[in-house]
């Protein structure tokens, strides 16, 4: 019987659990520019990878710990992998959330209707207004209208 | 101009944070957000009603010149997109 010193690292655990922690942080990457849709897929992808080497690396810590070490150390990290992927997979699920179809929302060449509504200050701001300016200044070359999920 | 579900409060609060100084409107029972076929039933926290994400840039007559509705929540338009549509209108 080897002496613990003398057994090899068990590499799979340690990479697996880089890959978990990175999957969910490569989201963040969307702020620095990178594309958001090609970030959902690797922040699902990579933890999974991550997934599957901890429980190769597990397998051997376990079948053969004559060779490999990580019994410890392979179990907390299979827990905080698995915590961590189950996040991933959450987050993946609310990206993919599809927004409905919009079939009958106005298209390009059609005038869209007026509304009015009221601004972050309360006051009652109608589209015509903001189109024609009379809400303040020279009237505008073109309006961007966004709407947006909210804030919170 | 920018247009949620968010109150009036809500928008005044994102508007200092981040600074942005143009128009934020206030459509709490996504009356107009449904007058465009844009709701997105349950879609926000806690399962309310919300607005799914569109840009519409118009000319002076109030008619679309371009438009942009989104695959996935999280992918919006960048800023050159819209300076490039804008510039296109001129």
């Amino acid at each position: 019987m080897a002496e613990a010193s003398g057994r090899r690292r068990n590499g799979a655990i340690w990479l697996g659990l880089l890959l978990t922690v990175l999957g969910p942080l490569s989201g963040a990457l969307e702020f620095i520019g990178f594309p958001a849709a090609p970030l959902t897929w690797i922040s699902l992808v990579l933890p999974m990878i991550g997934f599957v080497l901890v429980v190769i690396g597990l397998w051997r810590a376990f079948g053969r710990p004559e060779i490999y070490r990580g019994k410890i150390a392979g179990s907390i990290i299979a827990v905080v992998s698995v915590l961590l992927l189950a996040g991933s997979i959450k987050l993946f699920s609310i990206a993919r959330q599809l927004p409905p179809e919009s079939a009958g929302a106005p298209q390009v060449g059609q005038r869209v209707p007026d509304f009015t509504l009221p601004d972050s200050d309360g006051h009652l701001v109608s589209l015509a207004q903001l189109i024609s300016g009379s809400a303040g200044g020279a009237a505008p070359k073109a309006v961007l209208l966004v709407f947006y999920r909210g804030y919170w | 101009m920018a247009i949620s579900v968010d109150p009036p409060d809500m928008s005044a609060k994102l508007r200092s944070k981040k600074g942005y100084t143009f128009t934020f409107l206030s459509d709490p029972n996504a009356e107009v957000i449904r007058r465009y076929q844009l709701l997105h039933p349950a879609g926000g926290p806690e399962g309310h009603d919300i607005s799914r994400p569109a840009e519409f840039l118009l000319d002076r007559t109030g008619t679309v010149r371009w438009e942009n509705f989104t695959e996935d929540i999280r992918v919006r338009p960048r800023a050159n997109q819209l300076l490039a549509a804008a510039k296109a209108l001129q």
